[in-house]
């Protein structure tokens, strides 16, 4: 798992990412039947495994963020299943244009949710309002209410672009284990 | 204890509850604002008595961004996509009320081919809206596999969509005066192979799990039923009306493009319940694959946007080589087309009901107002009663019969 | 009509308007543009008209499809409009009601007639902030929870006037007045020769525009009715395009 991409070799073989430190585990298992690890790196590694996202649909992009649960895209592959209670979830994902009635309530569910926590601005309306920016009734960025951990553009963002959002969420808590706020 | 039964003689009757029963006074709770089976952002504040709804006030605008202001400060053109995000669900049916309205006033002739286009990727929308909410409605009933299988049609229906014109869902496709782009034949073939093989074998099965199951009646049939009279009343449209029993399409009833010339059935129920609904919105997807067919064996070659080039830009090639095609080009993404000062109220049929468009113009370059009629407005007004005396457990299916997009309704 | 709109049963047109003039004194006037309808009606008496479009046989409008209002500050008195479109499903119809009202004059409501009207017109209420007299729950509908002003008004500015964020220190979200990065641009398309009002001699002759969409002082069912009166207009000419160096005018090379 991981963003980096490996160049393909020429001759076609598949070849299985990083196989090299997977092997290397793997010996070291075998060879001990034990792994030493810091208590941190075990914390985020278990951390990123399993980002169950609270289902914040607000508008267009809901639709793409269903899509990418659905069976094509399959995001519990990287172990990130919706809930839609904020208190069992680690990640929330702010699809759509919020506004100014909504805020408020997102804020609530912000709050409600068990540290760590993290928070994805899904598409233009939740980056800086996007194309309603200059509406009186729209919050021009959901970052005027939470703090947000990973910005997705597009409008909406594709399946894929959300997709690839989550790895770079996973990617940055990997890399600063939990933010401090 | 005797003392206590003697007491309970004679008085146990809900009448004077002060021994042995417990008042049970009607209680509020709040449904929503962020609930997984509101379809978005409805908030629901409900009076119970127990578990039966006494009374149910929806509040709705939590997403109400300002639409219809904001297309008064843009141009005709600017303006088309906020249609697109209005119902996020069937985003080209939304262009098509708003793109027959400016022609209306412009009194603009549109080319056969791209009355087909229209009438073919409309009905392709109609398909994927409701995968959706189909899809979801047996979700809010407790099924899961048939929505899986339905996401996989609506995926296929996304990448012709991406195909047609580069954007998964909001497309930006209907143009006054005809389409953006014409379409490449292989897409075509592709959708018409795809519309007797994938479709038919996906939707039927995933539609059989559902349809003569019991617990889905159970959960379905006889829940809020609605009368022909009251669907009239509420402002019914849509699979809505004709899930109360009432034939009206406005495919057939006031064709507009060329649904004149389509050859389909309009379902309609016969008890007016959420499972009526469900059955319509099933048979209407195979009657848009039938008008699909029709659409691939009669579309004919030509043109796909007016040759007015004071409306319909001009082709990229053509603007590298004529200097009036360059200033027409410049003056449309600029300026804009005027439309003639007048009003009109333009309603097609969305895959939810009548979605119409009151557009204001004042002869400029922008909207002097453009009022969009919602479906789920009034649909959503009725929730109340139509909810009355039903569990609670309901509100998910009815909620879910009525087939709501808060995009739209809140505009 | 030329334009692929939907088309309902538009002949029956003029029997509507000599059907509506029935109502007498409280229809004002009855028009015909752009292939439909609109009534404009006294006030007043808005419920008795609506029902007699509703149950008199030959108008038989049942359903209500929608209530908007329009703002127009340049009329004066009576600056709103409040419209309403009616469809009758067995006369396969439609025509809208204009009302006129301003910011006290109460409108009569409809939610006698149509209930769905309870929603539409708070809905009115709350984008223009006219008063509908007999509705009994006229709360806001759309906009925020405590909002202050008639957003939809032409003079309510398009960003409004407050914006939400999260204070840290109150510990909830508050409200401040706008402060934008980057104003809203608006340009100004009138061009000092087309807002003119005065007509320059032999202009008067332009009784079309030059083409669709271009600037016309027309209104929209002018033109609908000058075109049907002309024939199928001329394919467009070929676009003059330059497709090899002689046809670009320029001069040949210097012969050596």
């Amino acid at each position: 798992m991981g963003v980096e991409l490996t160049r393909a070799p020429a001759d076609g073989a598949i070849l299985p990412p990083d196989q090299s430190f997977f092997d290397g585990l793997n010996g070291e298992l075998t060879d001990k039947g034990f792994l030493v690890t810091s208590t941190e790196e075990l914390f985020q590694w278990a951390r990123t495994g399993s980002l169950w996202w609270m289902t914040f649909g607000l508008a267009c992009c809901a639709v793409e963020m269903i899509h990418v649960n659905m069976p094509r895209y399959d995001l519990e592959r990287f172990g990130a299943a919706p809930r839609a209670s904020p208190r069992q979830s680690d990640v929330m994902i702010v699809a759509g244009t919020l506004c100014n009635k909504m805020a408020p309530a997102l804020r609530r569910v912000y709050d409600q949710m068990s540290e760590p926590k993290y928070v994805i601005s899904m598409g233009s309306c939740a980056n800086g309002g996007g194309y309603y920016h200059y509406s009186y009734s729209v919050v021009r960025g959901c970052d005027r209410i939470v703090p947000i951990d990973i910005y997705v553009p597009g409008c909406p963002p594709t399946a894929e672009a959300l997709l690839y959002g989550i790895m770079q969420l996973q990617r940055k808590i990997r890399r600063s284990g939990t933010v401090e706020r | 204890m005797a003392d206590y039964l003697e007491k309970l003689e004679g008085q146990a009757d809900a009448g004077d509850p002060e021994v042995g029963d417990v008042t049970i006074e009607n209680y509020t709770i709040n449904f929503g604002p962020q609930h997984p089976a509101a379809h978005g952002v409805l908030r629901l504040v409900m009076e119970l008595d127990g578990e039966i709804v006494e009374r149910v006030d929806p509040h709705v605008g939590l997403l109400h961004r300002g639409t219809e202001k904001l297309i008064e400060y843009k141009t005709y053109t600017q303006a088309l996509p906020y249609f697109d995000r209005l119902d996020y669900c069937s985003p080209l049916c939304m262009e098509h009320s708003f793109v027959l309205a400016i022609e209306k006033l412009l009194d603009i002739e549109v080319p056969i081919r791209a009355q087909y286009l229209r009438v073919f990727f409309a009905e392709l929308t109609r398909i994927s809206n409701h995968m959706l909410n189909l899809g979801s409605h047996v979700m809010d009933v407790g099924a899961m596999t048939p929505n899986l299988w339905l996401f996989e049609i609506r995926e296929d229906c996304l990448n012709f969509f991406e195909r047609m014109s580069g954007a998964r869902m909001h497309h930006n496709y209907l143009r006054p005066g005809g389409v953006h782009q014409d379409v490449p034949l292989k897409l075509l073939t592709d959708i018409g192979e795809w519309l007797d093989t994938r479709l038919p074998r996906l939707f039927e099965d995933a539609i059989s799990l559902v349809a003569d199951n019991r617990i889905f009646k159970q959960r379905n049939v006889d829940i809020a039923v609605v009368s022909r009279d009251d669907a009239i009343k509420w402002g019914f449209s849509g699979p809505m009306i004709r899930g109360s029993g009432i034939p009206w399409d406005l495919r057939k009833s006031q064709p507009y493009d060329v649904y004149a010339k389509m050859d389909f059935d309009v379902p309609v129920g016969t008890r007016g319940d959420c499972y009526d609904r469900f059955m319509v919105r099933v048979e209407e997807v195979r009657q848009s694959a039938r008008i699909m067919r029709q659409c691939l064996n009669e579309m004919p070659e030509g043109p796909i946007a007016s040759l007015d080039r004071k409306v319909v830009p001009p082709k990229r090639g053509e603007m590298k080589r004529s200097m009036e095609a360059l200033i027409h080009h410049f003056k449309l993404y600029t300026e804009g087309f005027h439309v003639p000062a007048g009003d009109v109220y333009v309603a097609t049929e969305s895959p939810k009901g009548e979605f119409g468009v009151y557009l204001v113009a004042d002869g400029s370059n922008k909207p002097y107002r453009c009022k969009i009629r919602p479906t789920a407005f009034s649909h959503l007004q009725a929730m109340d009663f139509m909810m009355k005396g039903h569990m609670l457990a309901d509100t998910t299916a009815v909620l879910g019969a009525m087939d709501i997009v808060f995009g739209e309704c809140d505009r | 009509m030329r334009a692929p709109a939907p088309a309902y049963a538009a002949d029956l047109n003029g029997a509507t308007i000599d059907a509506a003039q029935a109502l007498g004194a409280k229809l004002l006037s009855a028009t015909d543009l752009v292939g439909e309808v609109a009534l404009h009606v006294d006030r007043v008496s808005l419920v008795e008209t609506m029902t007699a479009l509703r149950d008199t046989p030959g108008l038989e409008y049942q359903q209500l499809m929608e209530i908007a209002g329009v703002d127009y500050p340049d009329r004066g008195a009576d600056r709103f409009e409040v419209v309403y479109c009616l469809l009758s499903l067995t006369r396969n119809h439609r025509i809208r009601v204009h009302v006129q009202t301003d910011e006290e004059k109460p409108v009569p409501s409809v939610t006698g007639l149509w209930p769905v009207a309870g929603w539409l017109e708070r809905e009115v209420y709350d984008m223009y902030g006219v008063l509908f007299s007999g509705n009994a729950d006229l709360r806001r509908i759309l906009t925020d929870y405590g909002f202050r002003g008639h957003p939809q008004r032409k003079d309510f500015p398009l960003t409004g006037f407050v914006e939400l964020r999260y204070s840290e220190e109150a510990k909830r979200v508050v409200y401040e007045p706008v402060q934008l990065a980057q104003d809203f641009r608006t340009f100004d398309f009138m061009s000092p020769w087309e807002g003119a009002e005065y007509i320059l001699p032999g202009d008067e002759k332009a009784a079309l525009p030059e083409a669709k969409g271009a600037p016309t002082p027309l209104k929209a069912d002018e033109i609908v009715k000058a075109d049907a009166t002309q024939s199928a207009k001329a394919a467009p000419t070929t676009p003059k395009t330059t497709d090899s160096p002689a046809q670009t005018g320029d001069g040949k090379a210097e012969p050596k």
